[in-house]
């Protein structure tokens, strides 16, 4: 094992438990806020496991996207809301948690699968020459030549929202 | 990389047109029908723009995601003529209704933009973001009536249910892209015919499929429709019904007949089964409606069936068959467009005195104003597919091509769509004699020729030729042979 990699391993040791810890934790405190705080922490563990996988633009995306605009954003409404009223969920439909359980369950029972039969050994065929010349700049490289059209048209699709976001919640003069 | 600016001129003088709009809208305190006239030109521009695209054979840019072919043309062509008769058709009727003129105009451009994009779509991420622009814009129009209960309910069932269709979509895609490798239409149908019969590549078609049968409103995913329909602007459900629905069948052509051939064994039955259940369905359902809009958002469902049957023709080893498949779907489309916006004009120019939109306002309406008559006659014949009008041909088309498809399911299927087009009749047929023959309700306002806005006059006047001009003269849509060129082998 290089350097390199023992390195990967004590950041993964440190992240891993913490990101499972704050996950948890989100679902079950009954304080909303804290929900919301402990999501931006846990956000912010999947960013370093981004790093240790080498997309450096996804975790940063994901700090600046997900830790950041969105969670401002629930906790502007969780505010607007009001904080402390706490709201009594009952479960709508029946048989939900043995169903959840089952799912779950049979997630697992893949992945262990597709682990045992070796579905993830193989190397990517192309990542390597794809991220030639570092991470972002191949995204950059290829957002803006291969997928610019693509890339503009979505800012159309933006500004539709914006406009549409605009009309409807904006009060009748 | 070299951008080819001319193949994406219409989309971009559209798009500038849109933000134009906008832009324009906040500097206009009183005149706020600048916004309509700069739309209208913005259009005519753009249609200059694709008129001078015409004949210069097929081009490709942005490596080749983006291809102008005939295909392309004829349903960019299609678009823009939808836009101009919307455009004409809102003028007076949002300029009553709404304080954000030029944010319905926008949103009206900006949708067409993505109608525009989506035929010359040729990888799942523009044909994806193509279908998006039109959704979300769709959702935004239909809740334009924000103070009416009944259009917040059509819109958010429209959003909730589009949403739930994108996600389908979206995870069928990522899975044709996770088997293939790719995500050009023409390099994932190479590559699944490589794969062969893989049953998780199988699911992913059919996840695409489904996702466009949402947008395309075929049973049993249809039943936003009416909803949307009624609580709608009577423009924007025009244009859902027709334009939207339009892009929806353009963007299902290139998946089905562009990236999916390899699999038409198995899509082809799944079209069969669909196009049956939406023709019953909206045909049978229709029958019972008292709202002429509720009317003619299950007749559109009705339609959409009809237009499900060549896909049924997919799976056949005769290349001649599945290009007729292709093309009747094609000429069904058209005809539907011209003829559906016709009659949504008539119902937007009767609603301004009527709102009610039942359909026994419509009693005596011949009898009030002759021509708007036999305009919306006119536009029932066609849907109904009797001739003179455009849509008998449109019928014929498809009865052709399912016939020469000649198998079983095919025959059946054939046999099943002339029974329901006896059975629509009853419902087109009842409007058109309650036109004729019934007696005006109480205090029905005068629908003079003088008193209805030019504009939209103009648009009814425009698709009742068309429809009359195409019912005789068919032949004008058959010179369009060439665009089967992107009909590949299975």
């Amino acid at each position: 094992m290089t350097s390199s990699e023992q390195a990967e391993l004590i950041v993964f040791i440190i992240l891993a438990p913490l990101a499972v810890v704050t996950a948890l934790g989100m679902v079950l405190t009954r304080n909303a806020v804290y929900s919301a705080l402990l999501l931006v922490v846990n956000f912010f563990c999947l960013a370093g496991f981004y790093v240790l996988l080498e997309a450096q633009f996804v975790a940063a995306v994901q700090v600046i996207v997900y830790a950041g605009a969105i969670m401002v954003l629930f906790l502007f409404v969780l505010m607007l809301l009001g904080i402390g009223n706490e709201v009594v969920v009952k479960e709508q439909m029946r048989g939900q948690r043995p169903a959840a359980v089952l799912l779950a369950l049979g997630l697992l029972v893949a992945i262990v699968g597709a682990l045992a039969a070796g579905v993830f050994d193989a190397e990517p065929a192309s990542l390597a020459a794809a991220n030639e010349g570092g991470n972002v700049e191949a995204i950059g490289r290829i957002l803006f030549t291969r997928y610019t059209f693509a890339f503009e048209t979505a800012g159309i699709l933006l500004v539709v929202a914006a406009v549409g976001a605009l009309v409807l919640g904006k009060r009748q003069p | 990389m070299a951008i080819d600016f001319h193949a994406i001129l219409p989309e971009l003088v559209l798009a500038g047109t849109a933000l134009l709009v906008l832009v324009v809208d906040l500097f206009v305190e009183r005149a706020k029908v600048v916004a309509s006239w700069l739309s209208i030109a913005g259009t005519v521009v753009a249609g200059v723009a694709l008129a001078s695209l015409v004949g210069g054979g097929t081009r490709s840019t942005f490596g080749g995601s983006f291809v102008v072919d005939n295909y392309a043309l004829l349903f960019k062509g299609l678009f823009l003529g939808s836009l101009l008769l919307v455009l004409l058709m809102s003028q007076r009727y949002i300029n009553a209704g709404t304080a954000y003129q030029g944010e319905f105009y926008f949103l009206v451009l900006s949708s067409f933009v993505g109608m525009l994009l989506m035929p010359s779509s040729r990888d799942l991420l523009m044909l994806f973001l193509s279908l998006e622009i039109v959704s979300a814009t769709g959702f935004i129009a239909a809740g334009f009536r924000k103070s009416d209960a009944r259009g917040n309910e059509g819109a958010l069932k429209f959003l909730l249910i589009g949403v739930l269709s994108t996600a389908v979509m979206l995870f069928g895609m990522s899975l044709v892209y996770g088997f293939t490798g790719s995500l050009q239409l023409g390099i994932i149908a190479e590559r699944l015919a490589q794969l062969g019969d893989e049953p998780a590549a199988v699911m992913a078609v059919f996840l695409v499929i489904t996702g466009f049968a949402f947008k395309v409103s075929a049973a049993p995913f249809h039943f936003w429709a009416p909803d949307t329909y009624e609580g709608s602007p009577v423009p924007v459900a025009a244009y859902l019904s027709v334009a939207s629905k339009a892009a929806g069948f353009a963007g299902l052509l290139q998946v089905t007949f562009v990236a999916f051939p390899s699999y038409a064994r198995y899509w082809a039955p799944a079209f069969a089964v669909l196009a049956a259940i939406t023709m019953l369905l909206g045909n049978v359902i229709a029958l019972a409606q008292t709202n002429i809009v509720r009317l003619l958002a299950y007749s559109s469902v009705a339609q959409a069936g009809y237009m499900l049957v060549p896909f049924a023709a997919g799976s056949s080893a005769d290349p001649a068959v599945r290009e007729e498949a292709f093309q009747a779907v094609l000429v069904y489309l058209l005809i539907y467009a011209f003829t559906n916006l016709g009659a949504f004009a008539v119902v937007t120019l009767v609603s301004q005195r009527q709102p009610s939109n039942l359909i026994t306002d419509y009693a005596g309406l011949a009898r009030r104003s002759p021509a708007l008559g036999m305009a919306m006659t006119a536009f029932l014949f066609s849907l109904a597919g009797i001739p003179p009008a455009a849509g008998w041909y449109a019928k014929f088309v498809i009865f052709k091509s399912a016939i020469n498809g000649d198998t079983l399911t095919l025959q059946l299927l054939v046999v099943f769509m002339a029974v329901m087009t006896v059975v629509a009749l009853f419902y087109y047929a009842g409007v058109a004699r309650s036109l004729w023959l019934g007696t005006p309700p109480e205090g029905a306002p005068e629908l003079a020729a003088p008193r209805v806005s030019p504009a939209l006059g103009t648009a009814i006047a425009l698709s009742a030729a068309g429809v009359l001009v195409l019912g005789v003269l068919p032949n004008l849509l058959v010179q369009y042979a060439p665009v089967s060129t992107l009909v590949a082998g299975p």
